[in-house]
């Protein structure tokens, strides 16, 4: 065999470079410490300081599930309102679609006037902040079904019961499955963006409160936590993805979510 | 059960696969006006037979089909098969075969033809087995195993006739199956289509825009005027079976092709 590397060798070897380069960068004093702690301490820190990490991750976790049961619960259930009966969608896709460019964290300030500094803001705004995108897909998963399967699955005499598990679920679920990668990825961003903002617990908040006092080797250490809860998310959706939708691979949509889920996507805040 | 290649033509009691289409009418109501799709259409279909609708675009041809199939009601008329009036969806008497293939893409090929079985909780086990022989019967044996994106158009509508054959229903109505496919696939598969009737013997009703597919299928070709539709003429083509490709181009064949044509020149 010739000497070229497959893509995924390669892709492996540049994290590889990119975390030795994350080490050898501030011990040579090529970065300052303060810009860039190497990875040693930024590990070290973490490790010292554990206990505190690990309530915090308890806290943004704790959030993260449940603004994710919110936004993904509520984004297929009206997602899947909105996708099969014209009426709500003529009333509500209107509003969702210009909501969609409104920067949502002004409305952040709101939850804690409204909901207090605690979880329960966090997950407020997560979960509105996730609810949209899996919303749209959802609607559009199922506004996109093929009419000719539900005519064919009619013509065989399927009950709606029938045309509802057998059709149109699985014809939705590979636009949901990639509904649900965004609005999960958003509900990550929404907790740790709200904690770094106002709170008093949490991930975001302990890396936002390491950040005043200038100590970035525990700035780093959040913020690993965080690029390790968004690999972790990243990983159960490509799960999920091979256990639930093997049939889309081949078909055009499979491939341009392959080529999505390889690197790792995560959306501007 | 008999494995369906082998299935013997009609049992002549049962006077399986007759179709009788009664004054049926067709009004589609819009906020302006009423369109009258289809205007008193009455037909006999004769065991066995394979006929074929043609018409111009917007005759009403695939709507009729379509309520033979159960899968709409007219306003006025009946239809009946087998005797029996079709009013829903009855895949014991109808199997039906759309133009896109329409395929689940998430079931292989064997789960695609099993489909409607499975609707009925038929055990796994027989489901297999039928599925097998109907896939047998189009020429896929081996291919059960394939998803529908692994497969050519023409291997898709193959799919499509079997599952439409599985439960073995006497009448198969075919919505312009092969429209989709390239001219020499579309040869081919209705030769396929004539080797597999002749096979089976069901009561087979055909549409279709191409008038020499029309001719060369079938034993009547039933000919349809735009809105309101009506039928103009059914001709009976007397060509000889198998049909073959010299025939194409033959005098009989002509003059039946530009019989349907002046026809369909005058409405169009």
């Amino acid at each position: 065999m010739s000497a070229r590397i497959s893509a995924k060798t390669l892709r492996y070897l540049i994290v590889i470079g990119l975390i030795a380069l994350w080490e050898l960068l501030p011990r040579t004093g090529l970065i300052p410490e303060l810009f860039l702690p190497s990875l040693s301490s930024t590990l070290m820190a973490g490790w010292t300081e554990a206990g505190e990490y690990g309530h915090a991750l308890g806290v943004t976790l704790y959030e993260v599930v449940v603004s994710m049961a919110f936004a993904c619960g509520g984004g297929i259930l009206l997602g899947a309102v909105v996708g099969s009966l014209p009426r709500p969608r003529v009333l509500i896709m209107p509003m969702i679609s210009s909501l969609y460019a409104v920067p949502l964290v002004i409305l952040y300030p709101v939850f804690t006037v409204w909901l207090g500094i605690g979880s329960e803001s966090k997950i407020a705004f997560a979960s509105i902040y996730g609810f949209l995108p899996t919303m749209l897909a959802t609607a559009a998963g199922i506004q996109t079904i093929d009419p000719q399967l539900l005519l064919a699955a009619r013509s065989m005499g399927a009950p709606l019961g029938q045309r509802l598990v057998r059709v149109i679920i699985p014809a939705a679920i590979p636009t949901v499955l990639s509904g649900l990668r965004v609005g999960g990825a958003l509900v990550i961003v929404g907790v740790v963006v709200s904690e770094m903002l106002i709170s008093s617990a949490g991930i975001g908040y302990l890396i936002s409160r390491y950040r005043t006092i200038l100590d970035s080797p525990h700035v780093f250490a959040g913020v690993l936590l965080v690029l390790f809860l968004a690999i972790a998310f990243n990983a159960a959706i490509r799960w999920i993805e091979r256990k639930a939708a093997i049939w889309q691979t081949g078909t055009r949509a499979g491939q341009a979510n392959d080529e999505i889920a390889s690197g790792t996507m995560q959306p501007a805040t | 059960m008999q494995p369906l290649a082998n299935v013997t033509p009609l049992k002549p009691a049962a006077r399986a696969g007759a179709i009788e289409v009664k004054n049926v009418g067709q009004v589609f109501k819009t906020r302006s006006q009423d369109v009258v799709a289809l205007e008193d259409v009455s037909l006999e279909i004769k065991p066995g037979r394979f006929v074929v609708l043609v018409g111009p675009s917007g005759c009403g041809k695939s709507t009729l089909l379509m309520m033979m199939a159960g899968l709409r009601q007219q306003t006025a008329g009946t239809i009946t098969i087998n005797g029996a009036p079709i009013l829903q969806p009855d895949p014991d008497r109808v199997g039906v075969v759309f133009q896109e293939a329409s395929l689940f893409p998430w079931l292989t090929a064997e789960d695609n033809v099993e489909f409607p079985l499975a609707l009925r909780g038929v055990p796994k086990a027989e489901r297999r087995a039928k599925a097998q022989d109907a896939l047998k019967l189009v020429g896929l044996e081996g291919f059960g195993k394939r998803h529908p994106h692994e497969l050519s158009g023409g291997m898709k509508q193959r799919v499509s006739i079997a599952r439409g054959l599985v439960q073995d229903p006497p009448v198969l109505l075919m919505d312009e199956p092969f429209a989709a496919l390239d001219e020499q696939t579309r040869m081919t598969m209705g030769d396929e289509l004539l080797r597999i009737w002749a096979a089976t013997g069901k009561t087979v009703v055909f549409v279709t825009h191409s008038l020499t597919e029309a001719v060369y299928l079938a034993d009547e070709v039933i000919v349809m005027s735009a809105r309101p539709g009506r039928i103009v003429d059914h001709l009976q083509v007397q060509l000889p079976r198998p049909r073959t490709y010299e025939m194409l181009s033959g005098d009989a064949f002509g003059s039946l092709r530009d019989r349907i044509w002046r026809h369909i020149r005058k409405s169009a």
